[in-house]
């Protein structure tokens, strides 16, 4: 159980500038995923953690001592590679006793953490076969315990479930988060899956092209995205540009094309100033007659689709612009219908352009 | 079945009879009792192997060809080895270059190394009169396929399994040890193997830097056939074709197969 | 923390390791043939090694004497041929290699790799065998009372033998580009209307041009550095530079041999860079 505190990292590949000075503190415990589209840098961050790239510059520090100039092997991490990274020429025990060896335990104590470790993930009596011998999801299993068995400061996690059909990737991210919880062990666990960062993560860090754009609760980032690209990137999201009114209460007052809307913001604005609101579909409220006390924009159903258990429209506005909108799929609004749109103050939120 | 298919069937076919014509007549020769292999041959005798096996000359040449090839292949492995290590691991800049500087000896005409060789043999004082320029030769020619073999299994080892050691606590020399050593010993072997067979069946380097009074077996052969047609030749060629597919087996028998599934 | 040298131990790891090969390829590979270089600038002499002095008299010989430019000549004419006749004969053996799903597959690819494990010595011998006067093709022809034909000691053996020795070097860089084209691509050519044989010119033969290219390169420098079979076969008959340089040597004539020697290896080196151009696969496809 470790806390792990970054600073100014930054890691340049000859002109490549793979992470560009972040920062951040993931407490004792806590599992964080690293979120971000390909090439934003997660790896990067994520091996430079574990030692396998040095750092430009910044400092990284398990529970307050420098680890920044440590090579991989004395850091105490557990890594979970994407293709496992099984020893192919080892037994499972194998595998497992690799780590312990490295750490001179005797001879009984390795057997009994074998067997510990192998009970917590659910492979006993596999110990005798070969890496090539183990379906997709045992191999991740026992690449997992390896990571586990050390009782490392850290785990480390990068893509672990990339290689899974679909159900078994279910199935493991709760299992590892399960795991996780249970064993109380720091993780920082990389994808580009955004599903899977909510789903298992205390906190994700979302990247795009180096830099953190924000760090928060899967709440945070889905209600609350500190910039148009976080919520682009997670969900589904409509965009109202506009000119700052003035604040009304708790809320921003926004001037857009299609007219005053309300909405939270997380940081200060001055009245004249351009700023960019977001909206879920599924916070849009369409309503057949003007709704009692609500604001509401007049505009006509342009598509519809059905998705099971929602329907999927796109409302063409009085601009010219269009809303994607999500309802239950039991009220039903024909193409062609004049719908009033309801754009709720509390989950409209202003964005930012670029990174703070 | 379509005519051009039967045609491109033929054609195919007759290209491995024409693959394996000649080996195969210098085996059939070897059991033949004439001097002269007749059509159809005249029965079956193995006195050819006895005169083979009798014959002072042939058994000194073969003797030597084993401890060449033997030296040679362990040389070569000691020195393509590392070298495959610094090309896949480490070299940076000039890659391209050490792959080309070390596959060199396989790339210049083999008659023309030896050549090379000779005169600065001679011009250094070494000459001909001892075996250690041989040596030397088949050493460098027998690098190079250590260094492709060695490289090859290199380039199927992910990294990320290496990286994987590290993290859970292996200092790079003990990876070295328990780790990559192991997953490239199929390719260590397989090109130990290569080297053997170029050195056990090389002429051109023989041929010009053998040292005065002594023979290699396939030189000896070689000799043979230039003046003069006797089978023992062809029981000689028959039992170095045996040894060569008996390292081959061992070594399939060895990491052959294994090293296929990794 | 920023003063950390990043994989201190990296570099001089990496030089011991490349240490042993610098050294061994440097001195047997680099300093023979620098020496051959100057060798073959210096003044021959019958009765030692070489006289005093330089002179670029060996290379105008060798390249205004009617006698070696043609012997030059012969060589490339020879590799020509070798090279040609090898790649139309292992072009289909190749694609069917390339293209089998038979459970033969393996069989075949350790047939065509396994003449490669027999010295060039025991293959020539086949040959002679077969091809010699009073060979076994020649005792067939007499048993049908048809007329013997010179076989060996001429050209037309060195030809066969060598285009034997030299066949799986064709064969396996053909193999390696045929199975790297997509067999749909065939399909689609198929479906677009295209016979067999148009698809074959159109598709196959364009897109496997590179296993062409380095499997000729490849062929045609082996042939042109051939010592051992035109030795056999040609038995003193038939005449190219590298038995011509083995002469010399013989006759102690070494600056003349150097010279002949390089102008040979330098037709042969222009080859290989252009190989070097077609990337690395074709060794590893040997490996
Ligand atoms: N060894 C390297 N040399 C040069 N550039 C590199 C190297 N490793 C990564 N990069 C570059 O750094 C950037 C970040 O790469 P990184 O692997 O961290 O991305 P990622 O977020 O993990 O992407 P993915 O989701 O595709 O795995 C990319 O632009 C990549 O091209
Ligand atoms: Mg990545």
């Amino acid at each position: 159980m470790t806390r792990l505190s970054i600073e100014a990292l930054e890691k340049r590949f000859d002109a490549v500038r793979a992470i560009a000075g972040i920062d951040m503190e993931v407490a004792q415990g806590e599992f964080v995923a690293l979120l971000g589209p390909s090439g934003c840098g997660k790896t990067t961050t994520l091996r430079c953690i574990a030692g396998f790239e040095s750092p430009s510059a910044g400092t990284i520090c398990f529970d307050g001592d420098d680890v920044t100039g440590l090579p991989p092997e004395k850091r105490d991490i557990g890594m979970v590679f994407q293709n496992y990274a099984l020893f192919p020429h080892m037994t499972v025990n194998g595998n497992l006793a690799f780590g312990l060896e490295m750490r001179d335990i005797a001879a009984g104590e390795v057997q009994r953490r074998i067997a510990e470790v192998l009970g917590l993930v659910q492979l006993d009596g596999l110990g005798e076969r070969y890496p090539r011998q183990l379906s997709g999801g045992q191999q991740q299993r026992v690449a997992l315990a390896r990571a586990l068995v050390i009782h490392p400061k850290l785990l480390l996690l990068d893509e672990p479930l990339a290689n899974l059909d679909a159900k078994l990737r279910d199935e493991m991210r709760f299992f590892i988060r399960g795991l996780q919880k249970r064993i109380g062990i720091t993780a920082i666990y990389v994808t580009h899956d955004q599903a899977e960062a909510m789903v298992m993560s205390d906190r994700i860090v979302v990247m795009f092209d180096g830099i953190i754009h924000q760090l928060g609760t899967a709440e945070d980032v889905y209600d609350r995205p500190a910039t148009r690209a976080v919520a682009s990137f997670i969900g589904l999201s409509n965009f109202f540009e506009g000119t700052f009114s003035g604040q009304v209460g708790v809320h921003y007052g926004l001037d857009t094309a299609l007219g005053r809307i309300g909405c939270g913001a997380g940081f200060a604005l001055t009245p004249g100033q351009k700023a960019t609101a977001m909206i879920r579909p599924e916070a849009i409220g369409l309503a057949s007659a003007v709704p009692n006390g609500a604001a509401a924009f007049q505009g006509t159903v342009a598509e519809r689709y059905f998705l099971g258990n929602l329907a999927d429209y796109r409302i063409k506005m009085a601009d010219g612009s269009v809303l994607q909108v999500q309802q239950p799929a039991t009220a039903s609004f024909a193409p062609g219908a004049v719908v009033h749109v309801i754009l709720p103050a509390d989950r409209a939120w202003l964005v930012r352009e670029r990174a703070p | 079945m379509k005519p051009g298919r039967a045609a491109y069937l033929t054609s195919v076919a007759a290209v491995y009879v024409f693959l394996m014509l000649p080996i195969s007549i210098v085996v059939i020769a070897s059991f033949n009792s004439g001097k002269y292999l007749r059509f159809p041959p005249e029965g079956f005798s193995l006195r050819w192997y006895a005169q083979f096996f009798a014959s002072q000359p042939f058994m000194d040449a073969l003797e030597l060809s084993l401890v060449l090839a033997a030296v040679s292949t362990l040389a070569a492995t000691l020195i393509g080895t590392p070298a495959a290590l610094y090309y896949v691991r480490h070299a940076k800049n000039w890659r391209e270059t050490f792959r080309l500087y070390t596959l060199a000896p396989l790339l210049l005409p083999e008659i023309l190394t030896s050549i090379a060789l000779l005169f600065l043999y001679y011009q250094i004082g070494l000459g001909t009169k001892t075996v250690a320029g041989l040596y030397f030769g088949h050493i460098v020619i027998c690098v190079p396929f250590v260094f492709l073999q060695v490289t090859a299994s290199l380039y199927n080892l992910s990294p990320a399994v290496e990286e994987a050691a590290r993290s859970l606590g292996a200092s790079p020399a003990t990876v070295f040890r328990r780790i990559t050593l192991p997953l490239i010993k199929p390719g260590i072997i397989n090109g130990a193997l290569f080297a053997f067979i170029i050195s056990f069946d090389n002429v051109t380097i023989s041929l010009l830097l053998k040292g005065v009074g002594t023979t290699t077996l396939p030189m000896q052969v070689f000799d043979y056939l230039r003046w003069d047609f006797d089978p023992t030749t062809a029981a000689a060629s028959t039992v170095s074709i045996l040894m060569t597919l008996g390292a081959v087996l061992a070594v399939d028998r060895l990491v052959g197969l294994r090293a296929m599934r990794y | 923390m920023s003063e950390r040298p990043a994989r201190p131990t990296k570099l001089p790891l990496g030089l011991l390791l490349a240490l042993p090969v610098l050294v061994t390829v440097g001195a047997l590979i680099v300093v023979p043939y620098v020496n051959i270089v100057i060798m073959s600038f210096r003044t021959p002499s019958t009765t030692r090694p070489y006289a005093p002095g330089f002179t670029i008299d060996n290379y105008a010989r060798a390249l205004t004497d009617s006698f070696y430019l043609e012997l030059l000549g012969d060589t490339v004419r020879l590799a020509v041929m070798i090279t040609a006749l090898c790649l139309v004969i292992a072009y289909p053996a190749a694609y069917h290699l390339a293209r089998t799903t038979s459970r033969w597959r393996g069989v075949l690819y350790a047939l065509v790799l396994s003449p490669l494990l027999v010295g060039v010595v025991i293959r020539s011998f086949g040959w002679i065998i077969l091809l010699a006067n009073n060979g076994l093709i020649n005792q067939m022809l007499r048993a049908l009372e048809l007329p013997a034909l010179p076989l060996m000691y001429n050209e037309f053996g060195v030809v066969l033998a060598l285009v034997h020795v030299f066949l799986p070097f064709m064969v396996l860089p053909l193999m390696g580009a045929i199975q790297g084209i997509d067999p749909r691509l065939e399909e689609a050519a198929r479906s677009l209307g295209a016979s067999r044989t148009k698809v074959f010119r159109r598709v196959v033969l364009p897109l496997s041009m590179p296993g062409v290219q380095s499997g000729c390169i490849l062929v045609f420098v082996l042939s042109c550095g051939a010592y051992v079979t035109p030795a056999l076969l040609g038995a003193g008959r038939v005449h190219t530079l590298t038995t011509e340089v083995v002469t010399m040597l013989d006759q102690f004539l070494w600056p003349r041999g150097a010279a002949l020697a390089l102008i040979l290896a330098s037709a042969g080196l222009i080859a290989v860079w252009l190989w070097a151009h077609f990337s690395g696969r074709t060794m590893r496809g040997l490996a």
